[in-house]
């Protein structure tokens, strides 16, 4: 799960042009959008391409995102018991 | 005084004066961003047009020097370009092209019409005035004067943020500005 939890990180950084950034920046338990990383509407739609680009997980309901997008570790959470690649 | 800002890759003035830099292309949108403006992360999620139009605008304002950020309905901010949001459909088009790695890019797309950069130059500002991007065949004073006198036609105008701000890839841009 850590390497996931790493991994993640990379790539929402570079999926979402987090300049200066680095994945030990990002508390893996802090809240994505709001009070966190302060990520926006377009950035949870970055979010549902990269997952389904790089795990093969679709969201039938956009809606789904508010719950899976909670935290990298519940995004990463999710991605484990779902992903098709 | 009329103001004025002229960004291309690899030199920038403002007023005519020179401004030092090192770098070259769409670095060196981002290191004037970092020397001269830094409060707004949003500036790395943009486009090149949007980040030159960004850049210019914030140096053209300062250079200026009035108070900032107060809600105004007399500035209009007119644009004029060559190839109108040509990087950001060439960059989403390559989202799309390949039916086997077919995942358009939401942040690609908004960026997909060259008056988004009006819009953010206008919500960075409050201002609540005309925005215009006008895509022309060329660079042509005489078009482009005639459209900013257009402009002043709405008697809440009072002044215009405008000029030339066209982009083809990183490493090929133009910006003219200046408040008339």
């Amino acid at each position: 799960m850590d390497d996931l939890i790493y991994t993640l990180k990379q790539q929402i950084i570079e999926a979402l042009n987090l300049e200066d950034m680095k994945p030990e920046d990002i508390d893996e338990n802090a809240a994505l959008f709001g009070e966190g990383l302060g990520l926006d509407s377009i950035d949870a739609l970055e979010l549902i391409v990269l997952m389904e680009k790089n795990y093969g997980i679709k969201l039938k309901d956009p809606n789904q995102g508010k719950e899976i997008f909670k935290s990298v570790s519940v995004m990463a959470d999710y991605i484990s018991k779902n992903r098709t690649k | 005084m009329r103001h004025e800002v002229y960004i291309t890759p690899n030199e920038v003035k403002v007023d005519g004066k020179a401004l030092n830099h090192k770098e070259n292309g769409a670095a060196l949108l981002t290191e004037l961003y970092r020397a001269h403006i830094g409060d707004y992360p949003k500036f790395f999620k943009m486009d090149t047009l949007c980040k030159l139009g960004f850049v210019a605008s914030e140096l053209l304002l300062q250079a200026e020097g009035a108070p900032r950020f107060e809600p105004r309905e007399d500035r209009a901010v007119v644009f004029f370009n060559r190839n109108a949001s040509l990087q950001a459909d060439t960059a989403y088009q390559a989202t799309i092209q390949d039916p086997e790695n077919f995942f358009p890019s939401p942040a690609a797309f908004v960026y997909t019409l060259p008056n988004i950069v009006t819009g953010e130059i206008a919500i960075r500002n409050k201002y609540f005035g005309e925005t215009s991007f006008i895509v022309l065949e060329d660079f042509d004073e005489k078009t482009m004067m005639r459209e900013l006198q257009n402009a002043f036609q709405d008697p809440m105008t009072k002044s215009i943020l405008g000029g030339w701000l066209d982009c083809t890839d990183e490493n090929h841009f133009e910006a003219k500005l200046s408040i008339i």
